[in-house]
This record gives structure tokens, sequence and C-alpha cells, in this order.
């Protein structure tokens, strides 16, 4: 089971994106999508703690999507994902307080030597 | 503290069913599983009642399993679908009885092409009785 209350942030970062920064309805769609894959790779443990998770987001993209992602595909979903980190900790700043600003400008880096399935 | 009432199929629009295979594997409130999905959550009430799968927890509040949900969907839409009998071999449908019979005195003509014409009579209402075959691999066509 995942853990709710990252659903629930995604929900709050997907409102704040509409109403303040006006993305349409298309764009919070593709966003959610997305972001779901940050939920699923968080999986029941806070996305406050993903600094520490075991396998990094692109690693997490990499194996568990079948039907393989285009370069392009995978630099859009690691840059709303980091988005969507940059808005929490400007949002929740003491609980994402271990969550280094490096660290969430670097998820966006697809490694050297990783191959991108097309 | 699973509840199912009364198990019945429930009309699912075609955007439901594209869009529930993405529910993520977590306990979502039935206002939640309506937004994600673009339903009223009144619609999503009644498929509860319905039969969809959810639960209650000890202050009664609804609680509904995504992926669960996404496989009742697929069920409602398998559900909706006829059960297919193919024809075998010297079977005709006849419109009369309206049900698959077993043809009669069946004889066949050439149509045009790969295609056959088998006509024969039904053995209950003795109406005539016409199917199509195709002549390639066909085992109602005498062989040789």
């Amino acid at each position: 089971m995942l853990d709710r209350q990252n659903y629930l942030k995604v929900k709050l970062f997907l409102k704040y994106s509409r109403d303040i920064h006006g993305r349409s309805s298309l764009q919070i769609s593709n966003d959610f999508e997305h972001l779901k894959a940050l939920l699923l790779w968080a999986g029941s443990q806070q996305v406050g703690s993903a600094h520490a998770f075991n396998t990094s987001l692109t690693d997490f993209l990499f194996q568990n999507v079948e039907k393989g992602l285009d370069q392009a595909e995978l630099q859009s979903i690691l840059n709303t994902n980091q988005r969507f980190l940059l808005w929490m900790k400007a949002i929740f700043p003491v609980e994402f307080q271990n969550i280094r600003l490096n660290w969430i400008v670097k998820i966006s880096e697809i490694s050297n030597g990783k191959e991108v399935i097309i | 503290m699973s509840e199912n009432q009364n198990s019945s199929n429930c009309r699912i629009s075609r955007n439901v069913l594209i869009k529930a295979p993405g529910l993520l594997p977590m306990l979502y409130t039935p206002r939640e599983i309506a937004e994600d999905l673009d339903v009223p959550e009144t619609t999503l009430r009644d498929w509860l009642n319905h039969g969809a799968p959810h639960s209650r927890d000890e202050s009664n509040h609804i609680w509904i399993d995504g992926k669960q949900f996404a496989a009742w969907v697929d069920s409602q839409r398998n559900a909706r679908k006829k059960p297919t009998h193919p024809l075998q071999a010297g079977e005709g449908f006849c419109m009369r009885c309206n049900a698959i019979v077993k043809i009669k005195d069946g004889e066949i003509r050439s149509v045009k092409g790969h295609l056959s014409h088998l006509k024969g009579k039904c053995p209950i209402c003795g109406g005539i009785v016409n199917r199509g075959i195709w002549n390639a691999g066909s085992s109602e066509l005498p062989q040789g």
C-alpha cells in the first residue's frame, strides 16, 4: 500500500500548479501521471526521506517501466518530480529539512551509461 | 471489514474503463476516486451500493483499494460482454427458433471465391437455415 500522505501532497501540488501557476488541465493530468512514478517509488515510505531510499528514481523507472521510455519522456518525468520536490521543500521546510537542495537538483540528471529503451 | 452488497452489473463509461487501470495500490476515499476517474461522487457511491469493493473503518468511513476497484471495473466490462458460441461443423442459427441448431439435410454449394453456402432445415421447426462457410479448412465440405 502506498503512503496516503504522499498522495495528498501530490494532489496539493497539482492544485497549487493549477490555481497559482495557471497550468492547464492537460498539463495537470500529465504532471499527475509523472508523479505517480514518484508515489510508486516511495511506496509506503514518506517522500520526506526520499534521499535515503535504496534505489534512485531513475533506476526505479528503468526497472519498472516495461513498455520502455524514450529519453524525452524520461527527462520529462524527472523534471516534473524535481519541480514537485523543490515545491515541497519550499512549502514543508521542516519535513524536508533532510533533503538537500543539491540532491533535488541532481534528481533530473540521467546517469551516463544508462541504456534508454526506445 | 470488507463489505459487498447486491452485486449486479453497472454501466461503466469508456472514460472510466480507460482511467481505472491507472489507480494506485492505496486506499482512496470515495471523493478522491471520483475525482481521479472524473465521475460524480454520487455515481461512485451508486457503484459501491452495486457491489464495488470497499471497506469501512471503525469510524464508518468508506475506503476503496485502488487496485481492487480497477479489477472490479475490468470485471464489469467483461460481464457486459455476451458469451460467444462459435458454430461447430453442421450447425447453423435458426431465425425462427432464435437458437443454434444442427442443420438437417444440408446442401453445400459454392458461391464465390472461398465462400460456400450451406442450406438445410431446422430439426425443430422445419424452417430453412442458411449459413456461409469458408472453403479453406472447413470440415463441413466434402473432402477430396
